[in-house]
């Protein structure tokens, strides 16, 4: 559901589909007033690569600005930063500079998320309301999902040259949520001597070009019945070893 | 029943308000004391993510044919039962219960005969369900049980804090934060058994050993090692850790 609301957003503007579409179709998905997504993979905040509304634009630049913020302790802690009232005295004791400036802004509640799969980081969405309220419990499930999906369309975009690069369909098997993939993940950050967020994208490259399913390449690498060898590209006749 | 550890074990799911709490260490002392002190041969807990799904958080061992079922129970068994109507649910024996099929046959692959689900439930809040799995089939201790329970109420009550019930952003943050240092731990579980081959259960054992004996957070030191900053040497040759 929620990647076809993206799906959507992307058919607008009639190129591929982007994290920005992510971001534009949380709006009315999860039933906030506007959304900002910064890509980074650094602690700064990143940069801004989309914002629907002036509000939002001026919410990211804020946390630039001031150095903190719910966006900066979403991408630190690796879970969402939430203020359903910016009003309150929590958010003011945590940003002390943000809180106040983000009311002047014309935010009431904000709510941060993390574009992150375990250690691998791409950035963060960012959800604003011109009233205080928390979010409902499905709007909650729904914006993390809007995450998920603006996560794997930056890592998409950023695995540039492969051939998950293009790819807009949408993945069977979220990573996260099996922990294959993920000890798999992590044993090509070794084989390969690559980054974390690198040996993700090797990883989907390969089950791409080999139409296999995220779960079963990671099976065979845990059972440690296939690795893949350093190099620059996912070939599967160069990297398919000790296979069966 | 060891009635000290059972004494200290409370005491220490009672110590929420420190300063440098862990949601996932927390749990993973409770899934550790319950397979300790209850007549079980297994523990694992599972929490629920805002997307609706429940996920595996903790289990007394990280066996693969362990974490395997605890997987499939997000799909189908005793667990997700016991979350959605926030009821204990148990199963002396798989083999004469037809509820779940499919759990049954994996559940029986992996060694287990009879199942114990306990919710962590505050009021009407259900956060997830504790586990008990038992290799002969048979009735659960009714002591072990009740005992299981109270372990479980007084995690939740610890998680559910005075703070984060004033504060429902707080408890969200704490768990799905806990939910993808969760997924860190997985990778760093793959890049550790990469690199000094280990099987995933020897390699979180170093893992956790190497965060205790440097008294860090488990979920720090996995996201350390992870992103390269973290070094964790091999168990010296001989020592008697798995």
């Amino acid at each position: 559901m929620i990647w076809e609301l993206v799906a959507e957003q992307a058919a607008v503007h009639g190129s591929g589909m982007s994290a920005g579409d992510a971001c534009a179709a949380a709006v009315a998905g999860v039933q906030v007033t506007g959304a900002w997504l910064s890509a980074g993979s650094t602690g700064d905040g990143g940069h801004l690569m989309r914002a629907t509304d002036g509000v939002s634009q001026r919410l990211a630049e804020l946390q630039l600005t001031l150095g903190e913020g719910p966006s900066l302790d979403a991408f630190a802690s690796g879970g969402p930063a939430l203020a359903s009232d910016l009003a309150d005295r929590e958010p003011g004791l945590r940003w002390p500079a943000f809180a106040p400036a983000a009311c002047e802004a014309g935010a009431a509640a904000v709510f941060a998320f993390p574009l992150a799969i375990g250690a691998i980081r791409a950035g963060t969405l960012g959800l604003y309301r011109d009233r205080p309220g928390p979010l409902a419990g499905r709007q909650l499930g729904d914006a993390l999902l809007f995450a998920d999906t603006a996560t794997l369309l930056l890592l998409n975009a950023q695995a540039n040259g492969s051939s998950v690069a293009d790819s807009d369909r949408q993945p069977a098997d979220f990573p996260g949520h099996r922990a294959e993939i993920d000890q798999a993940t992590g044993m090509l950050t070794e084989q390969l001597g690559v980054s974390i967020t690198d040996a993700f994208a090797r990883l989907r490259a390969y089950a791409y070009a080999n139409d296999l399913r995220l779960t079963d390449v990671a099976g065979d690498i845990v059972a440690r019945r296939l690795r893949l060898n350093p190099g620059p590209g996912p070939s599967p006749d160069s990297t398919r070893e000790l296979r069966g | 029943m060891d009635g000290q550890l059972l004494s200290e074990t409370f005491v220490e799911l009672t110590d929420t308000m420190v300063a440098d709490f862990d949601v996932i260490d927390f749990l993973h002392l409770l899934t550790d004391r319950s397979a300790r002190l209850l007549d079980v041969s297994a523990v694992g807990l599972l929490l629920a993510d805002a997307r609706g799904e429940l996920r595996v958080v903790a289990a007394s061992s990280e066996a693969a044919r362990l974490l395997e079922l605890l997987q499939l129970e997000g799909d189908q068994g005793p667990c997700l039962d016991c979350f959605r109507f926030g009821q204990p649910v148990t199963s002396a024996d798989f083999s004469a219960d037809e509820r779940w099929p499919q759990f049954a046959v994996a559940a029986r692959r992996a060694g287990f005969a009879a199942v114990q689900a306990l919710p962590m439930r505050l009021r009407d809040q259900v956060i997830g369900a504790l586990n008990l799995f038992r290799e002969a089939p048979g009735g659960f201790d009714p002591e072990d049980v009740r005992v299981g329970q109270a372990l479980a109420d007084v995690a939740t009550i610890g998680l559910l804090h005075e703070r984060s019930i004033r504060r429902s952003d707080a408890l969200n943050e704490q768990l799905q934060s806990a939910l993808n240092s969760r997924v860190v731990i997985e990778q760093a579980k793959g890049k550790l058994a990469e690199r000094l081959g280990l099987d995933m259960s020897e390699a979180f054992i170093v893992l956790r050993d190497h965060s205790r004996s440097h008294n860090r957070r488990l979920s720090d030191v996995a996201r350390a090692f992870v992103e390269g900053t973290e070094t964790i040497p091999a168990p010296r040759p001989g020592a008697d850790r798995f």
